[in-house]
């Protein structure tokens, strides 16, 4: 960490510029415009033209979680978050959409608890969110369901329940 | 009245269209007031309602220049500011005199005309850097902190040239008591004026609106310019939340300066002739003076010529403060030359901002195939 410097900036008119040099001496550098698009640049070592992307604040969040570690596919997004003032405490919140298979079947049917040690936190239907949803919750196809558990259990629950 | 709503309307269009194109919108703005005025079809003519609008559009851009001052900003980037600025002014000021005195300009016109052949527009250079994606370029930095030194001396000159008759340091002192009065309000008042910022109601934008005229209305009494009393407040408001200012006032700013530019236009008179030589020489020159300040610049900050090309392409741009110098200070005949200095400068400024990559990239690539052909003349 000590070797990573950051510089932050303001510079006017313009945003504020944070920028820093990788260990490996390539330069990344993000500036939040006041225009509200934030841009990131890369610069290779030794190379003189950086290459720039331009991104929307959701966009840039959606880069943020990339970068510290969480797993996104198409339909399924996870965030890993640590404490690390509770013993390096690891959780992931991981979105599973629900297979035909498991349509129909309830949370305490599924015996999720008992097999993964995961927990359904939330359902996702037609755009509404269903948050702590009981045992007696029947899934139905469509649903995406947030899980949240350590990374194993995660895996556990994929392995376990997903394919039913 | 119908003709503000036909400008707006056509400016609106405008706006569309150079978005879509992401070209700068101010010199179609002013070419359309030239079309719609006296100088071309007459349908639209300046009123007693446009021209209170133009007024509100000079005050508010002056009032973001002075927001976006931060003089302890300026006093920790002292040594970059200070050379770069100091090139830029001298031989941009310089070249732009000397021509407009040896093209016939009065000594004080030539100083208008200097002074708006001087200074680039901040708003163009930083809508490039951003649009075409340079500001992580080590030349950015250079082109926003010209910016920066320009918007100081063109404070500088309009103190200057607005004094008029009256004793200079009589005047001096005066705008430095306004600015220690706003500087104290601002201090003593902070926790207010940052409370009624916070609102979700309409008192922000409603404060912000009047502060600035009502700081504005002074002028008649205190013989302080409304020029100098806008960018002064905006320079003690810079101590609260400028951040907050800029939201707010930026509604006022962008509707009331597309009408001062397209009115700028309107009332272009061509009446007198047109020195067509004249004006292309003015902006012959605009565009190589910047040239060769840039180039120094970039020789001098940078140590690269290739770096001052880049510098070039981003400063061509004469906007929206020639213009404020033109309205304010400009005959007729000085008006018609910045206005033409102005559209021709942004147009190709816009191309030069876009294609300075690829035109540093054709350099090195010339320079690549010069030296090859060098060797083997040595060769033999």
């Amino acid at each position: 960490m000590s070797a990573m410097s950051l510089r932050s900036l303001n510079l006017p008119g313009v945003g504020t510029k944070y920028e820093f040099e990788t260990d490996k001496g390539d330069t990344v550098a993000i500036f939040f415009t006041k225009t509200g698009t934030i841009q990131m640049y890369t610069l290779q070592k030794d190379c003189h033209t950086p290459s720039a992307a331009e991104m929307t604040p959701v966009e840039a969040r959606r880069l943020g979680n990339i970068l510290t570690g969480a797993i996104i596919e198409a339909d399924q997004e996870s965030v890993e978050i640590a404490f690390s003032a509770l013993a390096d405490l690891r959780v992931t919140i991981h979105s599973f959409l629900i297979p035909k298979a498991i349509a129909g079947r309830t949370i305490e049917d599924l015996q999720i608890r008992a097999k993964t040690g995961a927990t359904v936190i939330a359902v996702c239907r037609h755009d509404r969110n269903i948050v702590n949803p009981p045992p007696a919750f029947v899934f139905e196809t469509g649903d995406a369901a947030l899980v949240i558990g350590e990374s194993d259990q995660i895996r556990m629950f994929e392995r376990e329940i997903m394919v039913e | 009245m119908e003709g503000i709503v036909l400008a707006l309307f056509v400016c609106l269009l405008l706006a569309l269209i150079t978005k879509y194109l992401s070209v700068p919108a101010i010199p179609f703005y002013i070419l359309a007031g030239v079309l719609l005025g006296k100088a071309g079809l007459g349908l639209v003519t300046s009123d007693v309602i446009s021209r209170f609008f133009s007024e509100m559009g000079l005050i508010f851009l002056l009032f973001f220049m002075g927001l976006g001052l931060k003089p302890e900003r300026i006093a920790a980037n002292r040594s970059a500011v200070l050379t770069s600025g100091i090139i830029d002014l001298n031989v941009n000021m310089i070249i732009g005199f000397v021509a407009a005195y040896l093209l016939g300009f009065s000594i004080i016109e030539s100083l208008i005309v200097a002074s708006a052949f001087y200074i680039s527009s901040t708003a163009m250079a930083i809508t490039s850097l951003i649009e075409n994606r340079k500001l992580m370029l080590r030349e950015a930095e250079t082109v926003i902190w010209l910016m920066v030194f320009e918007d100081l001396i063109l404070i500088i000159f309009l103190a200057i040239i607005s004094a008029g008759n009256q004793n200079l340091i009589v005047f001096l002192v005066k705008i430095l008591g306004v600015l220690a009065v706003l500087y104290a309000l601002a201090h003593y008042g902070k926790e207010f004026l940052i409370s009624i910022l916070d609102r979700d109601d309409e008192l922000p934008i409603l404060f912000t609106f009047a502060a600035v005229l009502t700081t504005a209305s002074f002028s008649m009494y205190l013989g302080v310019p409304e020029t100098m009393m806008v960018i002064a407040l905006g320079v003690a408001f810079a101590t609260t939340d400028p951040d907050a200012f800029e939201q707010h006032a930026r509604p006022f700013k962008d509707v009331f300066l597309v009408v001062f530019f397209v009115f700028f236009g309107v009332t272009i008179d061509f009446s007198g002739g047109i020195n067509w030589y004249m004006i292309t020489i003015i902006c012959l020159l605009a565009i190589v003076s910047k040239l060769i300040s840039g180039i120094l610049t970039g020789i001098f900050i940078h140590g690269s010529v290739q770096s001052g090309l880049e510098i070039w392409g981003n400063t061509i741009g004469r906007g929206e403060f020639s213009i404020a110098i033109a309205v304010l200070y400009g005959s007729p005949i000085v008006g018609t030359t910045i206005a033409a200095m102005v559209i021709v400068t942004s147009i190709i400024g816009s191309f030069t901002a876009k294609y300075s990559t690829s035109l540093r990239r054709g350099i090195m690539h010339f320079g690549r195939k010069k030296s090859p052909l060098h060797r083997v003349h040595l060769g033999r």
